[in-house]
């Protein structure tokens, strides 16, 4: 019975412990969470699809105006080489109203699914870059593909290197 | 009147086993120690007895419980009757009690498969896996298209004819629904399948990526990847595709959810700025905490049934692999050798996975590294998913 009585008064304060820890990390969180219904939001939320179905690969995309921008082995950032080209993208976005959709790409090594998230890591940080070059985030759409359509089929790091990227489709 | 028919069988399975075991105690000691037992095939009479007899020698193989092989060594003899949609079979001791006398009803090869699992249930008190179905993806129609399949590789049927690209297929526990992903209107987008019928409908189609569907235990609700809050986050979501509640909330991305087998938490791989680790979540969302394996590396998780063991990829010296970590002793060890070993899943008895390798489809038998080849030859393939 002692034992009972004690082990009840530790789970008490345990569970006050606990409790008061809650409260705490909701406290910091709710500064955090910037969204609609308290969800933190970790980018900017991706506007609709276009309601035309345009999609990447649609006739009515042209995906030859830019060049690809090439990442580093599983990495999603976007060196100063590549920066430039991004410019050009963004000087289209802020001057007028097209509609682009960034699609993200990886090489053929790991697994599928996790490619496919970081084919979609790239997409979505060049999405971010245009948009701290000012671009809205309402006119950038992003898909991922993973490993799938290398843009070279080859094995070895030539063509890995020119697989590890994304591409720029402008709706026209 | 529930109640009573719970109690009914509780006391049904207590007197089966109690009565297994008094018959068997010394099986029980030696599949303990990790020994194997010895069925003899004694013969199946009757039109399909033949075939009968090749599947269940094929189903006993791969349970990993049992050497098929001759009398005289044998702990258990079986016999049976297999004509058409019907199987009697029975199993009796090494001094002639009966363990098992069964009769069957139903698909030619399914019945063979029940009689099996049931062998396997009744004498291991492990369940068997030959009833489960798989499904895949593979290439060779120059396109990746969902097959699905017996869980031997037997009735390998092409699902999908998208022409697209479709990937990520996830079997439902009961094996009766498919997700999988796939890129017709040229997004990700998770679709369901009614295997019954065959009725799709595209249930996510969120803006952004929608990928890695996963099924909560109960097969009511799935997990899944959706990049529409401008970064890959898991989200909990109906059958139906509604209801989509999101689980983390972070700036790296998560993929790759598998359930406990109680339904309260999921593993999965988080990218937090360097190599992809395995974390857990309670399944109602909150901060993932960090399962430490020892590897760098670590993507697509698979939660065994028993809870007890998680399965995953591993990349260690530019090498795929796949390992196993053990939850209770925190330690994991890799599970396969060779080149790009990827995807694994585990069966129901959580001790056999299914993962690809060399574009081929194998199980591997976890205690004893016993590696079976099951499909092959169709172009290649990948992401394989099993029911339960």
């Amino acid at each position: 019975m002692k034992t009972s009585i004690s082990s009840l008064i530790r789970c008490t304060c345990i569970a006050l412990l606990v409790l008061s820890l809650g409260a705490c990390a909701n406290k910091k969180n709710k500064d955090q969470f910037a969204g609609v219904d308290g969800d933190f939001v970790s980018g900017t939320p991706l506007p609709d699809r276009p309601g035309d179905g345009s999609s990447f690969l649609s006739d009515n995309v042209d995906k030859s105006r830019f060049q690809p921008i090439y990442f580093g082995y599983d990495s999603t950032d976007i060196s100063s080489s590549e920066s430039s080209k991004l410019d050009e993208v963004a000087s289209l976005l802020t001057s007028g109203s097209s509609t682009i959709i960034v699609a993200g790409f990886t090489d053929e090594r790991g697994t599928e699914e996790y490619n496919r998230s970081l084919g979609e890591r790239r997409a979505q940080a060049v999405r971010s870059y245009l948009i701290s070059a000012g671009a809205s985030g309402s006119s950038i759409q992003t898909v991922s593909f993973g490993e799938e359509m290398p843009a070279s089929t080859g094995s070895g790091e030539e063509s890995w290197g020119l697989n590890r990227r994304a591409e720029i489709g402008v709706v026209k | 009147m529930f109640r009573s028919a719970v109690l009914f069988f509780a006391l049904l399975v207590a007197l089966l086993s109690t009565t297994v075991t008094n018959a068997q105690e010394p099986a029980t000691i030696t599949v303990q120690k990790g020994a194997q037992l010895f069925a003899h095939i004694a013969g199946i009479s009757g039109s399909d007895g033949a075939s009968a007899t090749n599947i269940l020698t094929n189903d006993l193989t791969l349970s990993g419980a049992f050497t098929v092989g001759a009398a005289d060594t044998a702990n258990f003899t079986i016999t049976g009757t297999s004509s058409g949609s019907s199987l009697q079979g029975s199993v009796v001791d090494r001094s002639g009690n009966s363990v098992l006398e069964k009769t069957y009803s139903g698909d030619r090869r399914q019945i063979v498969h029940q009689f099996a699992d049931d062998i396997v249930e009744t004498i291991t008190g492990l369940p068997g896996f030959a009833t489960t179905k798989i499904a895949f993806v593979a290439n060779n129609s120059g396109r990746k298209e969902i097959y699905t399949a017996d869980y031997d590789g037997a009735n390998v049927r092409q699902l999908t004819r998208d022409r697209s690209i479709s990937v990520s297929p996830a079997l439902s526990p009961d094996g009766s629904t498919l997700l999988y992903t796939g890129y017709q209107s040229g997004y990700a987008d998770i679709y369901r399948i009614d295997l019954g019928n065959g009725a799709r409908n595209r249930i996510v189609k969120s803006p952004g990526t929608n990928s890695g569907a996963s099924f909560a235990p109960g097969g009511g609700s799935f997990a899944a990847t959706l990049s529409k809050d401008g970064n890959p986050e898991l989200y909990l979501i109906g059958l139906g595709g509604g209801g989509g509640r999101r689980l983390t909330n972070t700036r790296a991305s998560e993929t790759s959810p598998s359930f406990s087998p109680d339904g309260d938490e999921i593993v999965y791989s988080f990218d937090n700025g360097g190599q992809p680790q395995l974390y857990r979540i309670s399944a109602r969302g909150g901060t993932g905490s960090r399962i430490s394996t020892g590897f760098g590396y670590c993507t697509e998780p698979s939660w065994s049934p028993d809870g007890k063991k998680i399965a995953f990829n591993v990349r260690s010296s530019g090498n795929f692999a796949v390992a196993v970590l053990n939850l209770g002793s925190g330690s994991a060890r890799i599970a396969t050798s060779g080149s790009d070993a990827e995807d694994p899943i585990w069966t129901r008895n959580s001790r056999h996975l299914y993962f690809a390798q060399d574009s081929a489809l194998y199980l591997l038998d976890t205690q004893n590294g016993k590696k079976t080849r099951i499909i092959s030859g169709l172009g290649k393939i990948s992401e394989p998913t099993a029911s339960r």
